[in-house]
């Protein structure tokens, strides 16, 4: 067998294999589990960065199909796609979801659900492999849909925890609500097309094979499916609702890998979506308005991790809009992907620190972190600040690089609005990142009025069985550092926080510093050359500049000493709780499904199968006793009556027979 | 159709060995309660096995009717036993095998008339395997009333929950559809004017366009009440209801799969043409129920009710499936069969040992179960994931091949299949919500989780499921052979 | 012609015994007679059936074995009819017909 084809062979099944062990033998066992998930995530790291450095240069791409179902018009092939993109990718995959398992086992040690969560994470790690490898786009689905299971399993992990299982449920609902449109658009392709090869359709919609109406409303539709993946606008609402899973796994799935996922999608079949300049308007569109939309409600969260979430859904759309804007433009997927690439890095970063603090101090709020004297757990402070400026994308971190490649792209277009939209939404990116960063730093005194605003009782975090009574050592401990189940003296280390969360942090922040001055040997890798941007010195300053302007801003409101800890928009009373209430999209959803879905068709569907479907039937059957009770007048229990009828009738049947011959 | 006899007389075995498990049933005391739970299980492992050879021992290659036994019965009407596997019955006999078998296992705790439950269970399990592997007209509808009639006793007597109320209305449905299906096999078998029921030759007559016309929508509707096809489906949620447990997944799994396929097999082999002119409202029939179903699903509050609406909603795919007259629909349609029949075998398996525990279905009452039984809910997770169209399980591929051929066929409908997904995961996952996460119910804390004995049958169900799900080419490679030459008989 | 050796004067008389049993089974009130008129009746119809026998059929014995069947018949009927009016009897303290109205609708 071909090595290349084991290896991905291999990474596929291994974590699958890892899952279905847990699942039904070891589940009860933590080291168990955790030693046959490790291996299975492992095996396919060092899979991932060998074919990395044995396929760097790769020309042409390295395709394997099988049959997996073949019917008539339907065949599915089962195959891998292996080229600069997948490959990329698959790294990444490999990489963050391994130091993400090493770093579970500080966070989730002694949690009664650990084997389970590694089951999870095992069905996660080969669902999001096998996505990335898939040689077609109905394959590419059935990941894409295995890695939403596992978001719901995963997301919903607490399941005692009422918001939790409402945020899994939501989660799995709402993107299940794009992939619906996105398998119309699968199976609108499977019809008119007749394949759906990802080489295949690249090629064809590049050289013109398809009728245009096809690729628009199927590219259209393809994008439902990326809008609920990577949360864009209006189906974004469930992402910051997902970070009531652990934050190990909002940092894999839920920043880096998985809601990536849309992204790589737009990037795997970018020649074809980008054949509709229709559909890339829309999307650029859509991604221009979640960027400022999520920007927006970062800047008043309270909540550490629903900033991140919020930066996260910005990001994306950022994503999109560089991909979206090359494809108007006749770029390339290369602004795009970088970004995501780096992306992943600073922000797995992001949140494996805010779950370090959130370990560490028992809460999500920034604010009461900052009070606690967040800023004396030494190694997440020092890397979530390195993040963050990878996040506001300042000089050296990777984030600069790839947001000017962005910003690039989208000045290549003729209308300038999209790059002016682009850099107000790093402004804005680098202000509600600071103000993180200063919240954190420059705790104030005691005394300050300032805190009675942001406090919250810290509650017992505790993983969500913080009040359950069975003594794992566990629940209220959590909360406190002076009571922590495994308590960091023990690790004999000053910051707090034991190794194996602080090496993933270290190993994240190291990328992060030099990601971004491998942007030529990728380029080369990705697109076969290095095209020399001719980056205008205007717009680097501006890019520069607002992001500077943002951290400034920050400064003023929540740095510095005489600080007011108000933030400008407190300002604008109107537009702060229009932000707070996250533009009221959650509550037109739910307004919806109570209206429509529950109250209207539910209500009614239910209604007229009670009354008149199955009433109908009871009335029949209801009548025909009724009939028989009105009838049995005739029965007037004298039975020579009965005879006499009998005999008079027979004696007419005999006359009738005998006249008739 | 080419036909090749049998070497060994499987089918008539897997046909004779529930009857053999119920003759020795006949001679035990009610007190011999392990004996009898063994005989049952023994005859119905052995009706398993031997479908379970006829599936994989079917030669793909050679295609038409394999194991076939034929001999006469009644000259002179021309009625004949006629038994055979093809692609297209296969997977419906395997799927009644497997059923059987964890239906056994699973009925392991009863208590209440021991003897008395399994003899009817086998009786309705030897009808059902006869309609499967029937080639003749009059043993099709023979076992086809057999397998209904027990229904009625099992349900009377070992039911829940108006129990009388829905033993009766589902025997007067099921009656009232034999209404209509006894009047069209007879014109059928008296135009025909070859004098036989034997279901091969008399697809070689023509019959002429009216007469296909009507028998065709006296079978659809008749045979369609099985299937709970909307809008005369009511009768399966109340009758899923009040049915205890292994009937549930009888009842569910298989029962309503002879409907459909009788819908196959009969109206649309015998009337090609009727099928024709027919198809347009069988597709309407079938997208209304997959939407209705799953939109009253998501009001509904027993768990029974809620994997009642379910099936309507699934048995819809079916439905719509059969409609397209594609080789894809069909090839969908009846691999739908098969993973639906597992999956709500399955549903109402897990829910069967909640109810046995708590005395409830009420999933408002229930609450937090995943803590109290794990193993048990996730069971129940998994058909439910398995429900909302998860891939990696049986039923994805059935709906993925069944919506493509429909949205080709009839565009709206498709479509509006393809939504009801979504409504359909929501309905699916509220119900797990409710019933198993957040926390638990103190009144509940104490019972025991799943014991691996009766876990073994779940697990059973849940293995088919996932192999079918990982290796949908193995069964859809054995349902195209029957469908292709199928779809160019019409 | 001897009267006796005609097909026509049996079934005169078989006509006769069957009316009076009809209007025994009409007209009489008291169960134990409405039984007696009912055998009136299957004798009329055995005397019939010899009667055809002797006059017409071309196998002697085809209505005699009919006769002695509805003999066994009567004998059956008789018994089952008795032990009904017994079970009437008993409920009611009355062998008449009218007191029998438990099924009037």
């Amino acid at each position: 067998m071909d090595p290349i084809l084991l290896g991905c062979l291999l990474c596929v099944i291994l974590p699958l294999v890892a899952f279905g062990l847990i699942m039904i033998f070891t589940w009860r066992r933590p080291n168990l589990s955790l030693a046959i998930s490790l291996v299975a995530s492992t095996i396919p790291l060092i899979i991932a960065w060998t074919m990395l450095f044995k396929l760097w240069g790769i020309k042409e791409p390295l395709i394997f199909t099988f049959n997996w179902l073949v019917s008539d018009l339907v065949k599915v092939p089962f195959g891998f796609l292996i080229d600069p993109v997948s490959l990329i990718m698959l790294v990444i995959v490999a990489t963050i979801s391994w130091l993400i398992q090493i770093y579970s086992i500080g966070y989730m040690g002694g949690d009664p659900g650990f084997g389970r969560y590694y089951a999870d994470l095992s069905l996660f790690a080969m669902s999001m492999l096998g996505l990335v490898i898939s040689s077609g786009l109905l394959q590419l689905y059935v990941f894409w849909e295995l890695v939403g299971l596992s978001s719901y399993l995963l997301i919903g992990f607490w399941y005692e925890k009422f918001s939790a299982s409402e945020a899994g449920k939501k989660a799995f609902v709402v993107t299940r609500f794009g992939d619906v449109g996105f398998f119309m658009g699968l199976v609108f392709l499977t019809i008119f097309f007749g394949s759906l090869d990802i080489a295949g359709l690249n090629a064809a919609a590049a050289s013109d094979k398809m009728p245009p109406w096809l690729i628009t409303t199927s590219a259209l539709l393809i994008f439902c499916g990326i809008a609920g993946k990577s949360a864009q606008f209006p189906i974004h609402v469930w992402l910051p609702d997902a970070m009531e899973g652990p934050t190990p796994v909002s940092a894999l799935l839920h920043s880096a890998t998985m809601v990536a996922a849309g992204v790589y999608l737009l990037t795997r079949i970018f020649p074809f979506m980008a054949a509709s300049a229709t559909a890339m308007l829309i999307i650029l569109a859509i991604a221009t308005l979640t960027m400022i939309l999520s920007s927006t409600i970062g800047m008043v969260a309270t909540d550490i991790k629903q900033v991140w979430a919020y930066s996260t859904v910005s990001q994306l759309a950022f994503m999109a809009m560089g991909l979206s804007a090359a494809g108007l433009a006749h770029g390339t997927l290369f602004a795009g992907y970088f970004h995501l690439t780096t992306h992943a890095a600073f922000k797995a970063l992001l949140f494996l620190c805010a779950g370090a603090f959130i370990h560490h101090f028992g809460t999500n709020n920034f604010f009461v972190m900052s009070k606690e004297g967040g800023r004396k757990l030494t190694i997440p402070m020092v890397t979530v600040t390195i993040a963050a400026l990878a996040l506001c994308g300042i000089f050296p971190m990777a984030g600069f690089f790839s947001k000017e490649l962005i910003l690039g792209t989208l000045a290549h277009l003729d209308n300038k609005i999209w790059v002016l939209l682009g850099l107000f939404g790093a402004f804005l990116t680098s202000y509600y990142t600071f103000r993180v960063i200063f919240v954190m730093l420059f705790p104030r005194a005691d005394d300050h009025p300032a805190w009675e605003q942001y406090w919250e009782e810290p509650e017992p975090h505790g993983h969500g069985h913080g009040d359950d009574a069975h003594g794992h050592g566990h629940g209220d401990a959590h909360a406190h550092d002076d009571a922590h189940g495994h308590g960091h003296g023990g690790h004999g280390d000053s910051h707090g926080v034991p190794w194996v969360m602080s090496f993933p942090l270290l190993v994240l922040a190291g990328f992060t510093l030099v990601l971004g001055f491998l942007q030529t040997p990728l380029e080369t890798f990705l697109l076969g050359k290095s095209e020399p941007h001719e980056m205008s010195f205007v717009l680097l300053a501006s890019a520069v500049g607002v992001a500077l302007a943002g951290i400034g801003m920050a400064w003023l409101d929540w740095g510095r000493k005489t600080a007011s800890w108000q933030g400008f928009i407190k300002q604008i009373p109107a537009l702060e709780t229009f932000f707070i209430q996250k533009w009221y999209i959650d509550h037109f959803w739910r307004w919806f499904l109570d209206t429509f879905i529950y109250g209207v068709f539910s209500k009614w569907f239910t209604y007229n199968d009670r009354r008149v479907v199955d009433g109908g039937v009871d009335a029949v059957a209801f009548s025909c006793i009724g009939g028989g009770r009105w009838l049995s007048f005739i029965q007037t229990a004298f039975l020579q009556f009965n005879l006499l009828f009998m005999v008079v009738v027979l004696a007419a049947v005999g006359i009738y027979l005998l006249m008739g011959r | 159709m080419t036909e090749h006899l049998a070497s060994f007389p499987y089918l008539s075995c897997m046909l004779l060995s529930p009857v053999a498990g119920l003759f020795i049933l006949l001679f035990l005391k009610e007190e011999q309660r392990t004996l009898i739970r063994g005989v049952s299980l023994v005859s119905a492992g052995m009706a398993f096995a031997l479908s379970i050879y006829t599936f994989v021992a079917y030669d793909k290659q050679l295609g038409g009717l394999q194991f076939v036994e034929k001999y006469e019965w009644v000259k002179g009407f021309g009625i004949t036993y006629f038994v055979g596997v093809e692609g297209m019955n296969a997977p419906l006999l395997l799927l009644t095998g497997i059923v059987i078998f964890t239906g056994v296992l699973t009925m392991w705790e009863l208590q209440d008339r021991v003897k008395e439950y399994f003899i009817f269970q086998l009786a309705l399990v030897t009808g059902v395997f006869g309609v499967f592997m029937s080639y003749d007209l009059f043993f099709f509808f023979l076992f086809y009333e057999i397998a209904v009639v027990p229904m009625y006793i099992l349900i009377l007597i070992w039911g829940s929950t108006r129990k009388e109320y829905a033993a009766m209305k589902l025997t007067l449905y099921l009656m009232a559809g034999s209404g209509l299906i006894i009047p069209g096999m007879l014109l059928l078998y008296s135009s025909s004017g070859i004098a036989t029921f034997n279901m091969v030759a008399l697809h070689a007559v023509q019959f002429s366009p009216w007469i296909q016309k009507v028998v065709f929508v006296l079978l659809l509707l008749g045979f369609g009440v099985l299937a709970a096809v909307w809008p005369f489906h009511t009768w399966s949620p109340v009758g899923h209801v009040a049915a205890p447990t292994a009937v549930s997944m009888l009842h569910a799994g298989v029962l309503m799969k002879l409907g459909s396929f009788a819908i196959l097999r009969v109206a649309m082999y015998l009337c090609p043409q009727g099928f024709q002119y027919w198809a347009e409202f069988m597709g309407l029939l079938a997208a209304v129920g997959i939407v209705y179903g799953v939109f009253v699903g998501l009001a509904q509050t027993d768990l029974k009710y809620v994997i009642g609406y379910s099936s309507v909603s699934h048995m819809g795919i079916v439905g719509l499936g059969l409609a397209t007259g594609t080789v894809d629909g069909l090839n969908g349609a009846v691999f739908q069969m098969f993973a639906h029949g597992v999956m709500t075998a399955l549903f109402f398996s897990a829910v069967g040992f909640i109810y046995d525990r708590t005395h409830t279905r009420e999933i408002h009452e229930l609450g937090g179960f995943s803590k109290i039984m794990p193993v048990a809910s996730a069971f129940f997770i998994t058909a439910a994931l398995c429900g909302a169209g998860v891939p990696g399980m049986a039923s994805f591929w059935a709906e993925l091949l069944v919506l493509i051929a429909a949205v080709q066929v009839f565009p709206v409908r498709g479509l509006a299949a393809i939504a009801a997904l979504v409504v359909g995961a929501l309905f699916a996952l509220r119900v797990v919500q409710n019933t198993f996460f957040n926390k638990p119910n103190p009144k509940f804390v104490h019972f025991e989780d799943v014991s691996p004995f009766l876990g073994l049958p779940r697990m059973i169900l849940i293995g088919f499921l996932i192999f079918f799900g990982i290796f949908p080419q193995t069964m859809v490679s054995l349902i195209k052979t029957s469908i292709v030459p199928f779809i160019k008989g019409m | 012609m001897l009267l006796f050796n005609q097909l026509e004067t049996y079934l005169y008389v078989a006509l006769v015994l069957f009316f009076i049993g009809l209007y025994g089974v009409l007209a009489r009130r008291n169960l134990i007679a409405i039984l007696i008129s009912v055998e009136l009746i299957l004798n009329a119809a055995s005397l019939n059936f010899m009667a055809f026998n002797r006059f017409l059929a071309p196998h002697p014995a085809v209505g005699q074995v009919i006769a002695l069947f509805i003999m066994a018949v009567a004998a059956a009927e008789a018994a089952i009819a008795l032990s009904i009016i017994i079970a009437v009897y008993r409920k009611l303290k009355s062998v008449n017909v009218e007191q029998a109205t438990e099924l009037r609708g």
